[in-house]
């Protein structure tokens, strides 16, 4: 029987955590360690509404008054050093022992840095404290360099150009989110931001990056010579395993942990974006850094500390809002053989279908939340959709998917 | 809007499930579901975004947007705090009618003018 809970980490994966626990009726201690000073937020803002605004509204995930209600003690601003099975508790970097015989651990990831660039005029996008630096840069006018043209240097660019200034993308592959996209649909990525005025430099890597009192100047790899005031570098995150390793936990791409988000230690959990998960349904280990992630899996690893938890299978859903559009992606797309395309790629009103086997194994859509939903239930359910039912525009996937789950209740109620 | 307005037929909601109507000035988005009708405002509270253009899945109505599900009777969201509008509805005949009341966080039961009013199990099928 648990007693003490301690999450490391007070992001979107430890507060969903946390919440779950409560909601579940687990009445126990409960205590958060985080090394940012701010209380638990949600992170998709940072680089959509709260870059452009600075509104906090909605940012914040457990309110004063929700913690005291549930006697969930947050300890901001402290790192956490590490787990201590033998003392039963975390240590933290003043000397304090949080004490635990349960641990979550949610460290998250940062970004990953640009060799060589770190000055004034250089930012980078994790927390409320970057995304109100990179604000106060973002004036009508001001010249933006993005460096990396994947989701986050996308809504970065959006955003900004929302803001009026004059941006540009430096991507090194082909086509913007290449390697998750392919080659066709990453090209009308490339095309939305090009119809929305941002110099796209595609297949260029930075090569030099200078700053001056008077702005910074990027050269590419083709010897090109970008000025700008500012720069964004989103070119991808590192998994925060430095607390997991010191406490002797199996370490990779993050923390090692099974489809129960444990960890090779007893009672140690981890989620969300440090968790490198065994994928029952992909049937592959991946980390993910994304918002729905980070909150299911929480959850997931709170029922499992309560014994009530089955295997994490979700099969991942993200969003990212650019300019007016809604960019929607389920599932995970590896190994795919097959592309379907619903609606029109030129148009920017598509659904695309990525299939491995005949078998749907991704699907990302612009402005299809709808259909991409759809996608992620036939994912889940393993579903086989013939390609032509997918590309219709009249086959109501819902329906398809809503009968294969009637299908699936049924079979288990006579199994 | 102080009077139920009729709005759609209920054999046109049973071939295409959903529809877009407004009522009053303001998008309500009606969707048939296991043989009942509901009714809700279309624009999501969460960004905006229209419920009508969204899916129904395991009985919720889920946003395009940001996939926020609704349950259709209350307009409440799982795992969040915040309520979707919801109308009352009533059939009658085969007519779909939306009733005056807005409501946040209603029982979402279907009601008549003055007292409960059951809708048919299973619409006419067109």
């Amino acid at each position: 029987m648990i007693e003490a809970v301690a999450t490391i980490g007070a992001g979107q994966a430890a507060a969903v955590a946390v919440r779950t626990l409560r909601r579940a009726g687990f009445e126990g201690r409960i205590e958060m360690i985080g090394d940012e000073p701010d209380r638990p937020y949600q992170r998709p803002p940072l680089s959509k509404e709260y870059l452009a605004s600075g509104d906090d509204e909605g940012l914040f995930l457990l309110p004063e008054h929700w913690c005291e209600e549930n006697d969930v003690r947050l300890r901001l601003g402290q790192p956490a050093v590490r787990i201590s099975p033998a003392d039963a508790g975390v240590e933290l970097a003043d000397g304090t022992l949080v004490a635990a015989d349960a641990v979550l651990v949610a460290t998250g990831g940062r970004p990953r840095r640009l060799p060589a660039a770190a000055g004034e005029r250089i930012c980078y996008l994790r927390t409320i404290a970057d995304s109100d630096r990179l604000r106060s840069h973002l004036r009508p006018g001001a010249r933006l360099i993005v460096v990396g043209g994947g989701f986050i240097g996308a809504e970065v660019a959006a955003t900004a150009r929302g803001l009026g200034c004059q941006v540009t993308v430096v991507e090194a592959l082909a086509v913007p989110l290449l390697p998750v996209l392919g080659p066709a649909v990453g090209a009308a990525c490339a095309r939305l931001h090009q119809a929305h005025g941002v110099d796209l430099r595609l297949a260029e890597s930075v090569a030099e990056v200078s700053e001056s009192t008077a702005g910074v100047v990027v050269t590419t790899s083709s010897g090109a010579r970008i000025e700008g005031d500012v720069l964004v570098v989103g070119i991808g995150c590192e998994p925060n395993v430095e607390v997991a390793a010191r406490s002797g936990l199996a370490v990779g791409n993050g923390v090692i942990v099974d489809e129960h988000c444990r960890t090779s230690v007893p009672n140690v959990l981890a989620a969300g974006d440090i968790a490198s998960h065994w994928h029952p349904l992909f049937g592959e280990r991946m980390r993910v850094e994304h918002f729905d992630n980070a909150s299911k899996q929480a959850a997931a690893a709170a029922r499992c500390l309560l014994g009530r938890g089955g295997p994490y299978a979700d099969p991942h859903w993200f969003w990212s809002d650019q300019y007016d559009v809604s960019l929607q992606y389920a599932g995970h797309a590896s190994g795919a053989d097959e592309l379907v395309v619903r609606g029109s790629l030129d148009d920017l009103d598509f659904c695309a279908f990525y299939l491995r086997d005949g078998l749907i194994r991704a699907a990302f859509g612009v402005d299809r939340g709808a259909e991409v939903m759809a996608a992620k239930e036939l994912i889940a359910g393993q579903v086989r959709v013939p390609a032509g039912v997918l590309a219709d525009e009249d086959a109501d996937l819902a329906e398809l998917a809503e009968a294969a789950l009637l299908d699936e209740s049924l079979e288990e109620e006579l199994a | 809007m102080g009077e139920w307005v009729q709005v759609a037929d209920l054999a046109e909601l049973a071939r295409r499930k959903r529809k877009l109507v407004m009522v009053g000035g303001e998008d309500i988005a009606l969707f048939l579901i296991d043989g009942q009708v509901y009714a809700l405002r279309d624009t999501c509270i969460h960004k905006q975004r229209s419920l009508s253009k969204g899916v129904v899945l395991r009985g919720r109505v889920i946003c395009p947007g940001h996939q926020w599900a609704f349950d259709p009777a209350t307009g409440q969201v799982d795992d969040q705090e915040q309520c979707q509008p919801t109308y009352d509805v009533l059939v009658e005949n085969d007519k779909v009618y939306v009733g005056p009341a807005r409501r946040l966080g209603g029982t979402g039961r279907a009601t008549g003018g003055e007292g409960q009013y059951e809708l048919s199990p299973s619409p006419a099928q067109p």
